[in-house]
């Protein structure tokens, strides 16, 4: 595919950007510019620990290995804003730094999708139950999203169906939603060129179909890169432990791990949920430092838990497959997958989930 | 004609594997074999069911035949619900009912001995729903019935008070046994599984490893291998396993860790529950010792599982004799 760095039109070769896991071949990333001015820290890219050096740029002089507890939103800039973001499934992606991106022509790029979209529907690509009057796009920004302001303000794109019983659009279903943020991503906004925007995290709710047409568009007119997001085991248990040790007002869920275990004749799922006063009581015993997390207190509160589960059936949880952790805040599957169920905790999430995209990108 | 009943017929038709329908209408006997024969077994279900239901609004057929299909449906395809187990005895006095909502009631007797009853479920003001169904599985020579209600559970303690005074018992306790295998389910509260025993007899001499027998590969930990699968023997037997979809436990025992982490000490129970779900539970767990996942033996927790015929469990501690076992009220 043709094209040099900058804004471009739909392609011309028809074919759907496979989104899920590597570059599609051919796309703009591939040639000069771009990609290659961006830093690199010379690390594989892909997720491992998250206690690697450079990416604790803001440790604060804390220990190696460790990271700040989530801070605590007492006071909402505004609940309803961020309201839509629970109790909904989060499918995660990281995005490479968009080029020449300005939070000033959302306006016009949603105008510019709106037009992809349909000429994508007339290539027969797009799934399209009822709309013949189309896809409608908006495009808004999130400022409340960020970590500080040195953090680009978040972007929602969201497409509704526009519904041909009444011409005005009140009556316009909500179809699909994606947003971009970056949560104090100071990392890699430090090294960053200009021209650059770097909004490392996207989260979508809604059709694959429109996620690839979406990120399609975005890859040829921002020169970007989207992967899947997948959260290794490891990452879940310091979720497990972080999410175990915020303070909720109200009652909340247990704290529930799943195991996998599927290579056996016949595979296994166990749920291990414990109450959350107890485990959170168990958190707090063992994390000794206030104010921050180490690797090796992860590891003590998951062998406590591991050794109360092998006392009682003899299994060694350890040698399964840790798949999600779901807390009253929120909930993470590997496969990328999240759920926010506390607004308070809102920003403490993304700042884990920007840091493990940004960890992907380098 | 009765729609309602014709509808009810070709949706049922649609739920069986295609290369089967015909199989089925036979047992259902409704149809005669030449009005069977112009059925075009070739077309997609949708169309088959179309064209038997168009022979069944030819033969007038009504309620009383579709509520038969679905009964012969279910016995052929028990899986596709879940099914409780009950247990019946005649300690306490008999209790009277009244039946005071609508519902359609059939029978279908079998070999073994099993009663199926169907009943399509209604209000005190409206005509039974033919959607709406529960199953009941009964084996006149025994205390025990099968219960699938999936929808509207609330017509549950209907349903065990009718079970009771129908078949002569006083009460009726629902066990904590469930599983989509109804066969399974049988096979643990007959005692029809083989059960684990100690024998005296040497252990076999076949192969317990892998088929491939290259004489260069010496297996270091093959008497430890051999342990494992001695004992995995032991606790689960020779024989296939009953198949449960699931056991849960509800743990309410202390929490106790090694003391060189200097952690949670607490006097109250460490709250947990457990759920281990498989598509062949018992099997799954059998394997995880020699998998290497799992200590051998197993937890007499999850291999009681047959003996006790339960699926769900509350773990207590046991307070002062043996501190390190559990039990399970």
């Amino acid at each position: 595919m043709a094209g040099g760095a900058g804004r471009g039109g739909a392609g011309a070769d028809g074919t759907g950007v496979q989104m899920a896991g590597g570059r599609p071949a051919g796309s703009a990333i591939e040639m000069e510019g771009a990609m290659r001015t961006l830093p690199s820290s010379g690390r594989p890219s892909g997720t491992g620990r998250l206690s690697r050096g450079p990416l604790f740029g803001r440790n604060y002089g804390l220990s190696p290995g460790s990271r700040l507890l989530p801070p605590r939103c007492q006071e909402d800039a505004d609940p309803q804003k961020t309201a839509f973001l629970l109790r909904k499934q989060w499918t995660l992606y990281s995005v490479s730094p968009l080029y020449k991106f300005s939070s000033a022509d959302l306006k016009d790029y949603a105008r510019m999708l709106g037009v992809f979209i349909a000429a994508e529907k007339q290539k027969g690509l797009a799934v399209d139950v009822d709309g013949e009057l189309g896809v409608r796009v908006a495009m808004s920004g999130l400022p409340e999203l960020r970590g500080s302001e040195q953090d680009p303000a978040a972007v929602l794109v969201q497409l509704s169906l526009r519904s041909s019983l009444s011409p005005k659009n009140s009556e316009e279903k909500l179809i699909w939603s994606g947003w971009f943020c970056c949560v104090a991503g100071d990392d890699l906004l430090e090294n960053l060129p200009e021209n650059f925007t770097c909004l490392p995290l996207f989260l979508v709710n809604g059709a694959e179909s429109y996620t690839a047409i979406v990120g399609s568009w975005f890859q040829k007119t921002f020169d970007c890169c989207f992967r899947r997001l997948a959260i290794s085991p490891l990452n879940l248990t310091w979720m497990a432990a972080m999410w175990t040790g915020c303070k909720v007002d109200k009652n909340t869920a247990a704290m529930e791990l799943l195991f996998s275990v599927p290579h056996l004749p016949q595979p296994l799922d166990i749920s291990y949920a414990i109450h959350p006063e107890d485990v959170k009581a168990l958190w707090d015993t063992v994390q000794k430092t206030p104010g921050e997390i180490t690797q090796e207190e992860v590891d003590v509160f998951m062998e406590c838990l591991y050794s109360h589960f092998h006392r009682h059936f003899k299994i060694h949880l350890s040698a399964t497959k840790l798949v999600k952790v779901s807390t009253g805040i929120a909930s993470a599957h590997c496969d990328g997958i999240i759920k926010f169920l506390q607004s308070q905790y809102l920003i403490g999430v993304l700042m884990l989930l920007t840091e493990l995209a940004i960890s992907q990108i380098q | 004609m009765d729609e309602v009943a014709v509808e009810y017929i070709r949706r049922t038709v649609l739920k069986i594997p295609r290369d089967e329908i015909m199989a089925v209408l036979q047992k259902w006997g409704f149809l005669s074999e030449a009005q069977l024969q112009t059925i075009n077994f070739r077309q997609t279900k949708e169309s088959i069911s179309h064209s038997v239901a168009q022979l069944c609004e030819e033969s007038s057929a009504g309620i009383k035949q579709a509520a038969l299909l679905d009964i012969i449906y279910n016995h052929i395809y028990p899986n596709k619900r879940v099914w409780s187990v009950y247990h019946m005895n005649k300690t306490g006095k008999a209790s009277f009912f009244s039946f005071s909502t609508q519902v359609t009631i059939n029978f279908r007797e079998y070999e073994d001995n099993a009663i199926w009853i169907r009943i399509a479920w209604g209000t005190p003001y409206t005509k039974p729903n033919q959607y709406k169904t529960s199953y009941v599985v009964y084996h006149s020579q025994t205390p025990y019935v099968f219960i699938s209600a999936s929808t509207l559970r609330s017509n549950l303690p209907l349903l065990c008070q009718a079970m009771v005074v129908a078949s002569n018992y006083h009460n009726i306790r629902e066990m904590e046994l469930r599983s989509h295998c109804l066969n399974s389910l049988k096979d643990i509260v007959f005692k029809r599984y083989s059960q684990n025993f100690q024998t005296n007899y040497p252990l076999q001499e076949r192969n317990v490893l892998t088929e491939n027998e290259d004489l260069r590969i010496n297996d270091e930990n093959r008497s430890e291998k051999e342990r494992i699968h001695r004992l995995n023997q032991e606790c689960f037997g020779d024989g296939p396993q009953p198949k449960l979809d699931f056991a849960q436990y509800k743990l309410e025992t202390m929490f106790k860790s090694d003391p060189k982490w200097d952690v949670l000490e607490k006097k109250e129970p460490f709250r947990c529950l457990v759920k281990f779900s498989s598509p062949h539970l018992l099997e799954s767990l059998k394997s995880l010792a020699p998998a290497g996942l799992a200590d051998a033996p197993l937890s007499p927790l999850l291999t009681c599982i047959p003996q006790k015929a339960r699926n769900y469990f509350k773990i207590r501690e046991k307070s002062s004799l043996h501190p390190g076992s559990f039990v399970s009220p």
